[in-house]
């Protein structure tokens, strides 16, 4: 029922690239570190069995993400500072301790153990159990999350696409660029 | 609750990083940094939906060629399509989120939340 060793370690790893990254006082270290967090993630994908979530984090998460923000310290400012971390916030601490620790002792009791068969959502033979046995039949696509997406979901796709249409026209509005003089 | 980190434990992880994504947001003063912590959060809750999803020693979600499959331990494909789209749009978030921190610095010259409301108090 346990993972191996490398999958706890790339859990380590995750935790302290998360907590540097809130730590950082500077702001391009702290991008830095959080690429490599994002990184660290998608390769922790993988081992829970989503390589297609695991592809899209490497290449939106860690990629987009991380030239976007570079992109924003680039035309704004990088705040020089000669302390290598940020002051702790102490109420802060107190207010996301007692939000972490409320999850813990009240969602985690409920949950199911990780990768158990009978978890609601693996075996629920109306959903997820009709995806897996029909999906080739329906649609002629052997990988089920690509089915899913754009055929099973399709229009779900396509909200999305309205949604990042949505986003680029925003940015154009806000950067006022949105006329081509 | 020592004993769910053997059982639950990327759940355990995911709401460590949940926590401190909201750090991230209350604390530090830098926008950019909050957008960050933004980030993050999301990060934590893609990583509990992947979870759910998990199978213990089965494989990702492809199927065979076949009408009548069987039996079969892999993967649900359905959060991982959630999580998809959610990474997406999660991006999409950011870049409208870092325009405006971009005409937040054209308009006052800084990027501490601190002094941005004293500027915009004196104003």
């Amino acid at each position: 029922m346990t993972m191996s060793w490398f999958a706890y370690t790339l859990m380590v790893f995750i935790l302290l690239t998360a907590v540097t990254t809130a730590l950082f006082r500077d702001v391009l270290s702290a991008i830095v570190v959080f690429g490599a967090y994002s990184l660290g993630m998608a390769i922790f994908y993988t081992f829970l069995l989503a390589p297609d979530v695991a592809m899209t984090e490497a290449a939106i998460g860690a990629g987009v993400t991380t030239i976007l923000l570079l992109l924003t310290i680039a035309r704004t400012t990088r705040p020089s500072t000669d302390r290598l971390f940020e002051r702790v916030h102490w109420p802060g601490v107190v207010a996301v301790g007692a939000f972490a620790i409320v999850l813990l002792w009240t969602v985690l009791p409920e949950m199911v153990a990780v990768g158990a068969e009978d978890a609601p959502v693996w075996a629920n033979a109306d959903v997820t159990q009709y995806y897996i046995q029909h999906t080739y039949d329906d649609t002629g696509v052997q990988n089920a999350v690509t089915a899913v997406l754009a055929a099973y979901r399709g229009f779900d796709t396509f909200g999305e696409a309205v949604v990042v249409f949505a986003a680029g026209v925003a940015v154009l509005i806000v950067l006022k660029r949105e006329v081509f003089a | 609750m020592i004993e769910y980190l053997d059982t639950h434990y990327t759940y355990v992880l995911a709401f460590v990083l949940l926590a401190i994504g909201l750090y991230m947001m209350i604390a530090n003063e830098n926008l950019v940094k909050k957008v960050i912590g933004v980030n993050l959060f999301q990060t934590a809750i893609f990583l509990f939906f992947v979870s759910v999803a998990y199978v213990e020693g089965g494989d990702a979600p492809i199927v065979p060629a076949e009408t009548n499959p069987g039996e079969l331990l892999v993967a649900s494909p359905l959060p991982h399509v959630i999580v998809l789209t959610a990474i997406v749009v999660g991006v999409a978030l950011t870049a409208v989120a870092l325009a405006l921190i971009v005409r937040i610095y054209a308009e006052y010259g800084t990027l501490r939340e601190d002094t941005l409301r004293e500027v915009r108090a004196d104003e």
